[in-house]
């Protein structure tokens, strides 16, 4: 990275705390205890080994995971349970580690899916297309049309998602998340499966989010590097227990996570 | 060459009948991945909702219509609600066990509360041949049919616009492909259910009173929805217009069959072999023989999503 | 506006803003320009483009910018950087497009060249790379960029948004109302206009320096030539640096007027050109080749049966496609010409479509040579395809072929206002009205090229033929001789090559030796699909290269090759012995080819000493080690054991047929 990436960005005072979290499938415990906090603006980054419940995490902040303990605040207000619907009613989107899009669809209709939320007219009177239903599709498309601009996929509008290489669906995802205009982004493994070139795009578009739109990022990553270079602060995971938070210097020099994460090859 | 012409005709027309019926099955198919057991008993509750509301209230056609439309919109918010909601996330062999259990629960209800006998449907169109096609081009050509057509291609286009152009379009399209990802990008998918019932209801509407007023409204139009099988084999469970061709073809290939395989078949064995056999009834197996055919050749269906694992 | 077409002449007033002036005076509501944006095709009329030019020009001029200096333009096709052109112009300035993908320290080397001080740039790419250009180019006072994506925190001292440049324009304009109008008035037809630099085989490029008249008279002429006028369309995609791309979106386009659209990406091309729909298309062959391949490729994935009806229509189309499009109905059976009606409605029609080339009125390739296959197959489907010869010091104007008079293997026939001559050792020498005023800063090199008498040698050898068309068979300094005194054409072979869709780039040997031998690339779309429908696996480019299979595909080619070459009385003798495929792609990255994608031999032959030695001295497989620059910058090192095969040559048929 050249340019420093937060200069000139301000962050804020806390946006998200997870607070004292539990969770666990029958027996088997995925998250022991886990509190942290992400300041608003920030790129907070969860890292952990192979099953050190980190997807765990994020599945329990948007709400796909009912946790047995703990507490979950968000801008202001506190929660024991999320659920998908009003976490993203709030302004939580996220992606998926397997890309979840809508394979039969173009690249437009499934980005338009992501303003789901922000339409306002009736349901029924939608079926008509007419007045006031056909003006705010135009508004919505033109929003969606500045993302396609930001993440430099025109040449695929009209495609079907299924038929695009890895690299371009997972830009698409992160492209419907932010036609949201999510104030925070759940990134789950953002650059999983991606070559070199692949991921240094995919990093800087994430710079680019937080730094054009502001957008609280947290994202979840295996490959350390990325996450060093991306992140401000960095949570660290092992065995469904923190062993680690702080800003990379920090979580580099930590001997827990050294010996939990860094010494071991991958 | 002449009575050729209107066999192909005829059948293509009885064709687009069946198109009606295997077209509700496509609306809840697309959009939650689920075959439809239920689909022939909505027909049949539509139709006995309909004669049933005509006969105990005297109501006229514009009358009745609206209502039994309502009844088919309440019936598929009650669906969602009472059957689909629970079921969520459950795999799609249990959701295809409880569209059984709704088929026989609708039956059941319909003949308790309009009772059992077989009841004329009349929609004041009458099933003779169009006196001006028959003078012009000297073809039997029965109006009954052709309005059926006509209303059958009207429902088609509106249900490709409203699938291709609108926000539900889009949404259900959503929801079909992948449920956890719509629900994250928030898409509520109990009011798309809903609607996609509500829909699938309005069609079956439409098949019922066209099905009713030719055969009568009897328990009998419940196997109307076995003969959308094959026509959906043929056109793929995923295709509006899989629906429509597949109905095509099997109306107009069953028609035909009735009428020349027999003696055909019947003279060519017995010259070759010397066996004398009867090919009636024909029509009653031909459409499935078909399909069977058909799913060797190709098993997604003429316009069915052809699924292509790349190594 | 009839003023305008005619012979290949300017007067000495005429500058390119004096045409947009008059263009806004006189159609100022007409369309002049085109842009995809957001998904949206927004346009700009004549009188809008003059409002923004006037706008940039006077923006510039408050940074101090003055008449005679340059002003250096990089990135894709937009309105700004070609409204910025003719705001330079307006002004007495030089306009100096840079190759958009370009690295930073090849255009280092044009900023210096040019005196540059203020660079106008596309977007944070373009950025990026004069901010590493700053440092050793300190002169570099201004860098304007449009699109400012994702630039929100860099240092600000020497970036200008383009909007606030106009936005001071129209300030400077408001206090200045007489000055754009009075620099426009300055402006003489002598004026250079433009400089473009020609990347050459060798050594650093040059920049062409081609004055206001020498191209608007050219443009004139080609708009006689092919009857172009301002209903014409056309879509600019080509590099703006280069000349094909001037003289189409530019200079031809300001004299007659037509409307010029922009593509939305480098990307949405195809989807672009088939939305405009244009009348007029100018682009290299390997343009036409890339559509090709994508056309077959999407073929070859069809139903059976749709691929059989294609494969039936193109044979008609080959019959007798290009006898009813040169007019040559007459010599066409009845049963055929009902056949290709047939195929028009269920074949081209649709092909055409899908190439955006549905309204297309006249096609023009040039650069280099196109292959049989691929031109047969654009004019056999009713694109009225033709060839031409020019280079940049010549303004493209130098020969064309005429409609209906268009040959595979020639370039056509002087332009109206061009003399042509050939030199004793075959070198095609020209004088015409767009030829350069000279290299910018070497006088060494424009001595070289224009001879005393005024005349431009092309260094390009070829030869008239009974007909009076120019064919160009390779550059002249390239002709070469093997051992036995046999003439070796290097390109000619190459090309020949090159023709087969398997085949991307070969380099052929034998100057001064025994015989020759070829490198081959294999082309990775089209050979990786063959070998996918074979079920052969591969994991890259390097793998897929050493497959035995593909060793034989490639023999095959360079086996037809030299059956052609045996027919030719005078190359007969230079039959390919011995080939081998290239472990790597060759890239203009790694300065194997020039930004226009010419191989350089000399620079290949040195850096695989190792396997040009292990082609003639007989060994049959060779390990070679080889640096590799990737596109973020970074080198790495790619290893690779290459095979070499033999190939049959034929019998040459030595007879001396030109004699008779």
């Amino acid at each position: 990275m050249e340019h420093e990436h937060n200069t000139g960005r301000r962050i804020g005072g806390t946006f998200l705390s997870v607070e004292n979290i539990s969770l666990a499938f029958g027996g088997v415990k995925a998250l022991t205890d886990i509190s942290f906090d992400v300041r608003e603006h920030e790129i907070r980054a969860i890292i952990g080994p192979n099953g050190a419940g980190k997807s765990s995490m994020l599945n329990c902040i948007n709400g796909v995971y009912r946790p047995q303990q703990g507490t979950i605040r968000f801008d202001g207000q506190a929660f024991q349970q999320m659920d998908p619907h009003k976490a993203a009613s709030m302004g939580i989107a996220r992606t998926f580690q397997n890309i979840a899009l809508f394979k039969g669809m173009s690249v437009l209709d499934n980005m338009m899916t992501g303003r789901s939320l922000k339409m306002h007219t009736n349901l029924f009177l939608q079926a008509l297309y007419v007045g006031p239903n056909r003006r705010e599709e135009l508004e919505h498309r033109q929003k969606v049309e500045h993302i396609i601009d930001f993440l430099q996929i025109e040449s695929v509008r009209k495609t079907p998602v299924g038929r695009l290489p890895y690299g371009v669906q997972k830009r698409v995802e992160l492209g419907r998340a932010l036609a949201a205009e999510p104030r925070l982004l759940l990134l789950d493994e953002p650059m999983a499966g991606m070559n070199i070139e692949e991921k240094q795009d995919m990093c800087r578009f994430i710079l680019d989010v937080n730094d054009e739109f502001g957008t609280t990022i947290v994202l979840i990553e295996h490959d350390m590097g990325v996450v060093m270079d991306v992140s401000d602060r960095v949570v660290v995971l092992d065995y469904g227990k923190k062993i680690g938070d702080g800003t990379p210097a920090e979580v580099r020099a930590n001997q827990a996570v050294i010996d939990a994460y860094l010494g071991v090859a991958h | 060459m002449q009575f050729f012409f209107e066999v192909l005709i005829g059948g293509l027309l009885a064709g687009v009948m069946y198109s009606l019926v295997a077209l509700g099955f496509v609306l809840i198919y697309k959009a939650s991945g689920v075959f439809n057991f239920a689909q022939g008993a909505m027909v049949f509750l539509a139709a006995l909702t309909f004669v049933g509301l005509q006969e105990k209230f005297g109501l006229p056609l514009w009358g009745a219509f609206p209502l039994t439309l309502g009844v088919m919109v309440l019936l598929g918010i009650g669906i969602e609600r009472v059957v689909l909601r629970p079921l969520v996330n459950q795999p799609q062999i249990t959701l295809f066990m409880a569209t059984i259990g709704l088929a026989f629960f609708l039956e059941g209800v319909a003949q308790l509360v309009w009772g059992t006998e077989v009841r004329r449907l009349d929609l004041g169109l009458q099933d003779e041949p169009i006196e001006s096609v028959m003078e012009r081009f000297n073809l039997l050509i029965s109006k009954f049919d052709l309005v059926a057509a006509l209303v059958a291609g009207l429902l088609v286009a509106v249900l490709a616009v409203f699938f291709n152009k609108t926000r539900i379009g889009r949404a259900l399209r959503a929801v079909a492909d992948d449920h956890q990802a719509a629900l994250a990008v928030g898409i509520p998918l109990k009011q798309i259910w809903a609607i996609v019932w509500s829909v699938a209801g309005f069609v079956a509407l439409v098949a019922g009173l066209l099905w009713g007023a030719r055969n009568g409204v009897q328990f009998a139009l419940t196997f109307v929805a076995l003969k959308a099988l094959p026509v959906l084999i043929l056109g793929g469970f995923e295709s509006v217009l899989g629906a429509i061709v597949g109905g095509l073809i099997i109306g107009a290939s069953e028609k035909l069959a009735e009428v020349y395989l027999p003696s055909l078949m019947s003279d060519f064995l017995l010259k070759h072999y010397d066996i004398s056999i009867n090919l009636a009834g024909i029509e009653g197996w031909f459409a499935y023989m078909l399909a069977l055919v058909f799913l060797l050749v190709r098993p997604e269906g003429l316009f069915g999503e052809r699924h292509i694992d790349r190594v | 506006m009839s003023t305008q077409t005619g012979p290949a002449v300017a007067g000495p007033e005429e500058t390119f803003p004096r045409l947009l002036l008059a263009h806004a005076q006189s159609r100022g509501d007409r369309t002049a320009i085109r842009e995809k944006d957001l998904g949206i095709w927004l346009s700009w009329t004549w009188k809008q483009v003059a409002d923004e030019v006037r706008a940039i020009a006077c923006g510039l001029s408050a940074l101090g910018f003055r008449r005679g200096q340059t002003v250096a333009i990089i990135g894709d096709n937009r309105p700004r950087l070609y409204w910025t052109m003719m705001a330079v112009q307006a002004l007495g300035g030089i306009a100096v497009p840079l190759y958009q993908d370009a690295i930073a320290s090849e255009m280092l080397f044009v900023l210096e060249n040019a005196e540059i001080e203020i660079a106008v740039v596309e977007d944070q790419e373009q950025v990026d790379k004069m901010l590493e250009i700053l440092p050793k180019y300190p002169r570099l006072r201004h860098i304007i960029y449009d699109d400012p994506r994702g630039m929100r925190n860099y240092p600000d001292q020497v970036l200008l948004a383009f909007e606030a440049l106009q936005t001071s324009g129209r300030e400077y304009d408001k206090s200045h109302p007489t000055h754009f109008q009075t620099e426009v008035d300055k402006g003489r037809g002598d004026d250079i206009a433009v400089m473009l630099y020609t990347s050459g085989t060798t050594g650093n490029p040059k920049g062409v320096c081609q004055t206001h008249s020498a191209l608007i008279a050219v443009s004139r002429g080609d708009i006689a030539f092919d009857g172009f006028s301002a209903d014409d369309e056309i879509l600019s995609y080509l590099p703006m640096a280069w000349v094909g791309d001037h003289l189409f979106s530019y200079a031809q386009a300001l004299v007659a007027g037509f409307c010029v659209n922009c593509p939305e990406s480098s990307e949405t091309v195809m989807t672009d050109l088939r939305e405009i729909g244009p009348t007029y298309y100018f682009a290299p062959p390997r343009v036409f080749e890339n559509l090709l391949t994508q056309v077959m490729i999407r073929m070859e994935d069809a139903a059976p049966f749709k691929r059989r009806l294609f494969h039936h229509f193109m044979g008609v189309a080959r019959r007798c496609g290009a006898a009813l499009l040169d007019g040559r109905g007459a010599s066409v059976s009845a049963g055929d010409r009902f056949n290709y009606w047939l195929g028009n409605l269920l074949v081209y029609g649709p092909l055409r479509n899908v190439l955006g080339m549905s309204r297309i009125r006249v096609a023009y390739t040039g650069g280099a040579a196109i292959g049989p296959d691929l031109f047969d197959f654009y004019r056999s489907i009713g694109i009225n395809l033709k060839q031409l010869y020019g280079q940049t010091e010549t303004a493209v104007y130098v020969c064309k072929q005429p409609s209906g008079e268009v040959k595979l293997d020639t370039v056509g026939k002087p332009l109206p206002g061009v003399q042509i001559r050939i030199a004793d050792n075959g070198e095609v020498q020209v004088r015409t009205p767009g030829m350069l005023k000279e290299y910018y800063k070497r006088p060494d090199a424009t001595a070289e090229s224009i001879s005393p008498d005024g005349w431009f040698l092309t260094g390009d050898a070829g030869y008239f033929d009974e007909d009076g068309h120019l064919k160009i068979i390779d550059r002249a300094k390239d002709v070469g001789r093997l051992d036995s005194g046999t003439l070796f054409a290097p390109q000619y072979i190459e090309n020949k090559l090159k023709f087969f869709p398997h085949i991307k780039e070969a380099v052929a040997f034998g100057h001064g030796r025994d015989r020759c031998c070829v490198f081959i690339n294999i082309d990775l779309g089209s050979v990786g699909n063959w070998a996918e429908r074979r079920g052969i696996a591969y994991s890259g480019y390097t793998d897929l290269a050493q497959k035995d299979e593909v060793y034989a595909l490639v023999k095959e080619c360079v086996e037809s090759v030299n059956a052609d070459l045996a027919k030719d009385p005078q190359l007969g003798g230079s039959q390919i012995h011995r080939f081998l495929v290239l472990h790597k792609e060759l890239d203009a990255d790694d300065g194997e080819l020039t930004r226009t994608r010419k191989v350089r031999r000399g620079f290949i032959a040195e850096r695989y000493q190792q396997l040009v030695d292990a082609l003639y001295g007989g060994a049959t497989h060779c390990e070679i080690e080889a640096q590799v620059k990737f596109e973020d910058g970074r080198t790495g090192m790619i290893r690779a054991d290459v095979k070499i095969r033999e190939a049959r040559t034929f019998p040459a048929e030595t007879a001396q047929r030109k004699a008779a």
